[in-house]
């Protein structure tokens, strides 16, 4: 090609002094990028998420002849034409012009996985491409000169099989190769008329035409009519000559070859590649390669067995969460209530320090809360990564996708917000699968309506409190189908609002079965769990404290049951001795501590909101220790149960579940029971999962319209249900 | 594909063709042109007129009658003729022809104008004068949904029985691929998507020309999972739709 345009030709080699180098992954979904990148860093990486955007960052560090190099994984992508988060990530990374860009092709699908080389090439990098997956190639009966290859595109060419490792030492001596003689001009060739129309395109680009990329990059991006960046370069000084100029060529083409331009652009491409693999290939991988991934789509695939065999699938995978994490979490929960006393035991005994509370109901109270969803996590994520891994998850966003898309949703989603019966948290972080923005969005927002594990000693609670055994299953069954009915409800109105957009292309790729690697699968896993502890923790553990300080201060100075038992209206029984009834009430000691604990509660900032509140909440049936009690359900939803017990003075809540629910019984009707099991059902979701809606979302807004959009919401159903119940009843 | 005037900033100078088909123009309506009327009528600052002017003049296509005023030379009112005469031509085409409105025929004409050769005009001109002796062409393609225009309803689905009857289609019979049953093959005929659905199609390898298998339906028929290209892509209904086929011979 006869391009003037930027060709990376005064890129410097490696320097003597070790200077960090940089390295970056490009390549295809599915095309065994991540497997490659966990070879070659092992566990020196780092996984985040890119600014704004939702997508995962990964990095690791790795040894390139002796000098030290960060290599960034980027986000798979098909092509770089900027249409989707990820491409316009994956380019923003090239543009920052790393060292050397690996480009990773899937080796049995040669076809589409050369074309991102192509594009990858025409921003100007310095490119090395890795045949991954060879074995598997080879097997298909695929035969490659890679000689040939190497020749003919003038850059290094490697094969591959990152899930054995072969290979990566090869490669990391391609890179260096690369490093050490950067390409001076790519060997792509696309058709006289087509190149010349680029050239004459990049001729008229201003001289800092290059934008993000190349000169040549650009042109083209303008002759396929990307409006954005059309804009862009025609604010430039004088650079609406060259989006002129690329309208005229662009018309020019389209008369004369007939098709649109992105198709004509897209064929040339592919008839590039496909010149390549004629002169390199013989013979291409056998077409019945997939038979026993086919033969097994045949059954988990099909269009009736599939569902049940998915279902069949969640449930075990639930299943080992909740029951492989039930010891664990009970571990941690009793680990954590051993350090609280081993740390309260540092003063004397009633002591009422302050440093003790804060340590012992704050501190340690809220990293007990953060770390015990941790063995959920690792081990929803385990399962999750094995399905991602398998190319399983394709199958079930397949599957599902005619019923979610219905609602506004994603195939992807289903699973999601079938893990948020168990758990929140672990469900917003699984929406990570769904590559739309939108439709994580929409999903992560509505996913706290799934009712979630912790809820259910709520339920538990009130329920039989308020309604007779024939009726229970049906009131817990409402209360979840509630949850399940708003959910999609809310998915489609912020789809047809907040959210609304086209729906991002549903060409979602099939790749075949494969075994993942134990190895790819616990970084995975571990990766994200560690997002969870370092992100979503400090914030939770945050909240806690405060939530703490809420229910803590003020301290009034006195208690009146001390006063009244110092006026010998109440009595403390003394174990053993005979009960006297001289006019005086008779307490147990722990009944004694139990009121002061009602009483220090009332008298809590906590205390004296919920009775600033209770007007708020009395059109909803609510009275102020409902709201005292809710207030400390933000920091989890099963405190709630707890809090009540502590309103009502009963020491342990849990054990004392029976004499709670007589009392509830006593100052509630059903309707207000009913009235609140939606409010809690719905309405703000705990602070994990606000935490987590930010992490994952990457900004507070959503975080913030989840928790008051759905309090908004709890509101205005429990008022409408207590109101119209009130008038039927 | 961008509206000319208002995206284009005034600073750019356009191309000198477009100048000399201004003076035209404005000589032949007002017998003489002024700097003032061409940057008016183009859009664009006095100044940058200047340039372009001294560049035409220095080719000897205009003249400086007066101060100010302008005129063409002999050589330069015989190519702005020509160029107006292929500007009148595309335009005729692209409205009469393919159906497009006023305004976009005659912007797709400013821009095509320049680069029509002197055989591609003949062979327009001719072209032109056959549809003049045979116009059910014209109507042919404004029937077809091959031709009709976005926002207008397709007068028949395509593959129905108005389209089989048409000789022309008889043995290409085009439908969309959300037609096909599991099982069945066919070619890629056109991508009718726009935007990112589009060129995730063409990213994917569904190229015209290109075969498709269907190999399985998902519960109730949809999304449908072809093969195209060795790859195994599940389409939604809404996409599926958006790619026309023939039958695979």
């Amino acid at each position: 090609m006869t391009l003037t345009a930027v060709a990376p030709t005064t890129k410097t080699p490696l320097p003597e002094s070790p200077r960090r180098f940089r390295v970056a992954l490009a390549g295809n979904p599915n095309c065994g990028k991540t497997s490659l990148f966990n070879a070659l860093t092992g566990a020196r990486q780092h996984v985040a998420n890119y600014p704004g955007v939702t997508v995962e960052k990964r990095t690791g560090q790795c040894e390139i002849g002796g000098s030290p190099a960060e290599i960034v994984d980027l986000p798979g992508t098909y092509s770089l034409n900027s249409y989707s988060p990820e491409e316009r990530v994956a380019e923003r990374e090239l543009a920052s012009r790393p060292d050397v860009v690996v480009v990773v092709a899937d080796s049995m699908q040669l076809q589409r996985n050369l074309v991102l080389l192509v594009q990858i090439l025409q921003t100007g990098a310095n490119p090395v491409l890795c045949l991954n997956m060879a074995d598997e190639a080879r097997a298909a009966g695929q035969r490659l000169d890679v000689a040939m290859m190497e020749r003919l595109l003038g850059l290094p060419v490697v094969e591959t099989e990152a899930n054995t490792g072969r290979g990566v030492a090869e490669l990391l001596a391609a890179i260096r190769r690369a490093s050490l003689a950067p390409i001076a001009r790519h060997r792509v060739v696309l058709g006289e008329d087509l190149e010349g129309a680029i050239a004459a395109v990049s001729e008229h680009l201003p001289e800092d035409g290059a934008l993000m990329l190349s000169g040549e990059w650009t042109a083209v991006r303008l002759l396929l009519g990307d409006v954005e960046l059309s804009r862009r370069v025609a604010e430039m000084p004088a650079g609406g000559e060259a989006v002129y100029e690329a309208q005229r060529q662009r018309a020019r083409l389209e008369a004369v070859t007939g098709l649109e331009i992105p198709v004509f652009v897209a064929e040339r491409t592919f008839g590039f590649v496909d010149g390549l693999l004629r002169e390199t290939r013989t013979p291409p991988p056998r077409i019945d390669a997939r038979a026993l991934s086919d033969r097994l789509d045949d059954v988990v695939a099909h269009p009736i067995l599939g569902l049940p065999i998915f279902g069949a699938v969640l449930y075990a995978i639930f299943w080992l969460t909740f029951t492989l994490g039930e010891a664990p979490m009970g571990w941690i929960e009793s680990g954590a209530g051993w350090i609280g006393q081993s740390v309260s035991s540092l003063w004397p005994a009633g002591s009422d320090s302050l440093l003790r509370s804060l340590l012992v109901d704050g501190v340690i109270a809220g990293v007990g809360g953060v770390l015990v969803f941790l063995p959920n996590i690792l081990l929803l994520f385990l399962g999750l990564a094995f399905l991602e891994d398998t190319g399983y998850m394709a199958r079930a966003a397949f599957l599902t996708d005619r019923l979610m898309h219905r609602f506004g949703l994603h195939g992807k989603s289903f699973i999601p917000m079938m893990t948020g019966f168990g758990c929140t948290v672990p469900g917003i972080m699984a929406t990570r699968t769904l590559e739309n923005e939108k439709d994580r969005l929409a999903t992560m927002l509505v996913l706290p309506l799934m009712s979630c594990g912790a809820r259910l000693p709520i339920w538990m609670l009130l329920i039989p409190a308020f309604f007779p055994p024939s009726w229970r299953a049906p009131v817990l069954w409402l209360v979840y189908a509630t949850g399940i009915g708003l959910a999609l409800a809310l998915a489609l109105l912020l789809r047809r609002t907040l959210l609304r957009g086209e729906d991002a292309p549903f060409v979602m790729e099939l790749p075949p079965y494969r075994l993942p690697t134990l190895r790819s699968v616990l970084i995975k896993m571990i990766g994200r769990a560690g997002l969870y502890l370092r992100k979503a923790g400090t914030t939770i553990l945050a909240i806690s404290i405060l939530l703490w300080a809420a229910m803590s201060f003020p301290k009034p100075a006195s208690h009146q049951i001390d006063a009244r038992i110092a006026a010998g209206e109440v009595v403390v029984a003394v174990p053993g001795a005979a009960a006297s009834n001289g006019g005086h009430v008779t307490l147990s000691a722990a009944d004694v501590a139990a009121r002061r604990a009602t009483e220090d509660l009332e008298f809590s900032a906590a205390g004296r909101i919920g009775h600033l509140l209770a007007p708020v909440f009395s059109p909803l049936g609510f009275d102020w220790k409902i709201v005292t009690a809710m207030i400390g359900a933000l920091a989890a939803k099963e405190v709630f149960v707890a809090q009540m017990g502590i309103v009502y003075s009963i020491g342990d809540a849990d054990a004392g579940a029976e004499g709670l629910r007589a009392l509830l019984a006593r100052d509630y009707s059903p309707l207000v029971g009913l009235s609140l099991m939606l409010f809690l059902l719905i309405s703000a979701p705990c602070m994990a999962t606000i935490a987590v809606t930010r992490r994952e979302s990457g900004r507070w807004r959503w975080a913030l319209l989840q928790l008051f959009g759905l309090t908004v919401i709890a509101y205005l159903t429990s008022l409408g249900v207590y109101q119209l119940g009130r008038l039927v009843v | 594909m961008f509206p000319a005037a208002n995206t284009v900033p005034a600073s750019m100078s356009e191309p000198l063709e477009d100048y000399l088909e201004t003076i035209y123009l404005l000589v032949q309506e007002h017998g003489f042109a002024r700097v003032r009327d061409i940057a008016k009528a183009r859009d664009v600052r006095a100044a940058t007129v200047s340039i372009s002017l001294r560049k035409l003049s220095e080719a000897g296509l205009v003249n400086y009658v007066r101060r100010e005023y302008i005129g063409l030379t002999e050589k330069g009112e015989e190519a702005a003729r020509r160029i107006l005469t292929r500007h009148r031509l595309l335009t005729r085409f692209f409205q009469e022809v393919l159906g497009m409105s006023p305004h976009a025929a005659g912007q797709q004409a400013c821009a095509m104008e320049h680069s029509l050769t002197d055989e591609a005009m003949d062979r327009m001109v001719r072209f032109f004068e056959f549809l003049g002796t045979c116009p059910s062409v014209v109507q042919a393609f404004g029937q077809c949904p091959m031709g009709v225009r976005p926002g207008d309803e397709a007068p028949c689905g395509a593959g129905s029985e108005t389209c089989a009857k048409c000789a022309l289609n008889h043995k290409e019979a085009s439908m969309s691929v959300s037609r096909l049953k599991p099982g069945q093959r066919a070619v890629v005929t056109q991508i009718t998507a726009t935007g990112p659905l589009r060129q995730r199609l063409l990213d994917m390898g569904i190229l015209p020309e290109t075969t498709i298998d269907v190999e399985r339906s998902g519960p109730g028929g949809h999304p449908l999972w072809i093969r195209c290209q060795g790859a195994q892509l599940a389409l939604r209904r809404a996409e599926a739709d958006c790619i026309r086929v023939r039958q695979a011979s």
